[in-house]
């Protein structure tokens, strides 16, 4: 099996595996216990806030552990109870969704159109901001094409004005460079499955003295704004996890620039009538989204899962559904068009044997099924 | 109605599943149509393997089976 969808999950690694453990069966303390087996559970937590902190240029308390992205975006977003929110037509769903949600509340949502290559432009959101504006949040990494947004320069503009800015960060960390003092976020979300930590956790960056409304109710966990029993083995393992790519993320992202630049020289070597989207000057590494014209995107995953490789269609978590994805449509791709892509996503696991093994396949499948004489 | 028939050995009334299949691994608007077997050496997979498919597409709620 060749595994080419780390943006939709990747594997938990060796070291980040190994710090689990110890905290499923031996040391299970409830952190909130007052002996010692829940105070050395509160201590791994403690160790992994600060790590976690150290890793993208934040304090300690101002990191709050979620169950992961959905969860982090979902509880930032819900802190607003009036007045209007700017966002972009390209965020993840779990954005996307709760800004539906605040509407039914009876608060204004602008979705922001972007450009051609999936960027929000500054001086739409300056034309959209009223008086009203409580928050605006605009993705750091987009998950279908892998487009880096121009979020430093929307945090010092939106830090000027005084509007709360956030960013769902979920697939950028771990993978580039974050800096919450640079960047000018209020508030940042991730989730560790990304960047080979575990299902099921993650975390809220929430800058000191901004307000953050507890979405779930229950204990005082998290400083209040995250009640219930914290996932100690997750939380440990993201520390490392994090840890881990950071000190490797020089190395694996220079080879996923190599695997991205073969896979679309490769492909294109021999079909022609493709179009990669996104753009390639300002990308996670790793991510490439391409339309094969007149060939459905979803039998082109199929036929690569027959030879047991991983792509998406679409976006992983919309690929069961029959529409097409928002995020291509929003770059002015027609419904044809979007409905010809896969999108193929390296990780740190990957070789340039496999990468050579997706581009042949890829090709054979082509050629199955359009009938083309490659 | 028209009997759908393969386009590989001619084989006729293809079944719902053999259809879908089709459909669904190279295009929904095919003409060429293909029975389980001839599907199976098109793809150079196993047959058994393509019915393990059309039972997770069923399971994933896919309309076309």
């Amino acid at each position: 099996m060749i595994y080419a969808d780390n943006a939709a999950t990747t594997k938990i690694s060796d070291h980040a595996f190994e710090k689990m453990l110890p905290f499923l069966q031996e040391q299970y303390g409830n952190a909130s216990s007052l002996y010692s087996l829940g105070m050395k559970s509160r201590q791994v937590i403690e160790e992994a806030r600060s790590k976690i902190a150290s890793a993208i240029w934040a304090s300690p308390n101002e990191i709050i552990f979620t169950s992961g992205g959905s969860e982090g975006n979902s509880c930032v977003l819900s802190s607003i109870t009036d007045g209007h929110v700017i966002t972009s037509s390209i965020e993840h769903p779990s954005i996307l969704n709760t800004c539906r949600a605040l509407e039914r509340k009876g608060i204004d949502i602008t979705y922001l159109s972007v450009d051609n290559k999936g960027l929000v432009s500054l001086d739409d959101i300056e034309d959209a901001i009223r008086p009203d504006t409580r928050l605006v949040s605009i993705m750091l990494a987009n998950n279908e094409i892998g487009t880096i947004e121009p979020i430093q320069e929307i945090g010092k503009y939106m830090r000027q004005q005084g509007i709360l800015f956030h960013t769902d960060a979920v697939q950028a960390v771990g993978h580039i460079p974050v800096n919450v003092r640079e960047l000018c976020v209020d508030y940042l979300t991730a989730s560790a499955h990304k960047f080979n930590g575990a299902k099921g956790v993650g975390f809220i960056y929430k800058r000191e003295g901004v307000p953050l409304k507890s979405t779930i109710f229950g204990g005082e966990q998290e400083m209040g704004f995250r009640a219930g029993t914290e996932n100690v083995a997750g939380i440990a393992s993201m520390g490392y996890a994090l840890e881990e790519n950071i000190a490797k993320m020089t190395k694996i992202a220079d080879s996923l620039v190599k695997f991205v630049q073969a896979t679309i020289d490769g492909i294109r070597a021999k079909v022609s009538d493709i179009l990669v989207n996104g753009d390639p000057n300002n990308s996670l590494p790793g991510i490439i989204n391409i339309v094969f014209n007149g060939v459905s995107g979803e039998s082109l995953m199929h036929l690569l899962d027959l030879k047991g490789i991983c792509v998406s269609t679409g976006s992983s978590c919309s690929s069961r559904n029959e529409t097409s994805s928002h995020v291509l449509m929003a770059l002015g791709l027609s419904e044809k068009q979007a409905k010809s892509a896969i999108r193929i996503s390296y990780g740190r696991y990957n070789t340039m044997q496999e990468v050579d093994t997706i581009v042949s396949t890829v090709c054979d499948a082509y050629k199955k099924i359009t009938g083309a004489d490659l | 109605m028209e009997s759908k028939v393969c386009y590989v050995c001619g084989k006729e009334n293809l079944t719902k599943n053999e259809i879908g299949l089709t459909k669904k691994l190279l295009s929904k608007g095919t003409k060429r149509l293909y029975c389980l077997d001839c599907l199976a050496e098109y793809l150079e997979v196993d047959v058994e393997f393509l019915l393990e498919k059309i039972e997770e597409f069923k399971t994933q709620g896919c309309t076309l089976f």
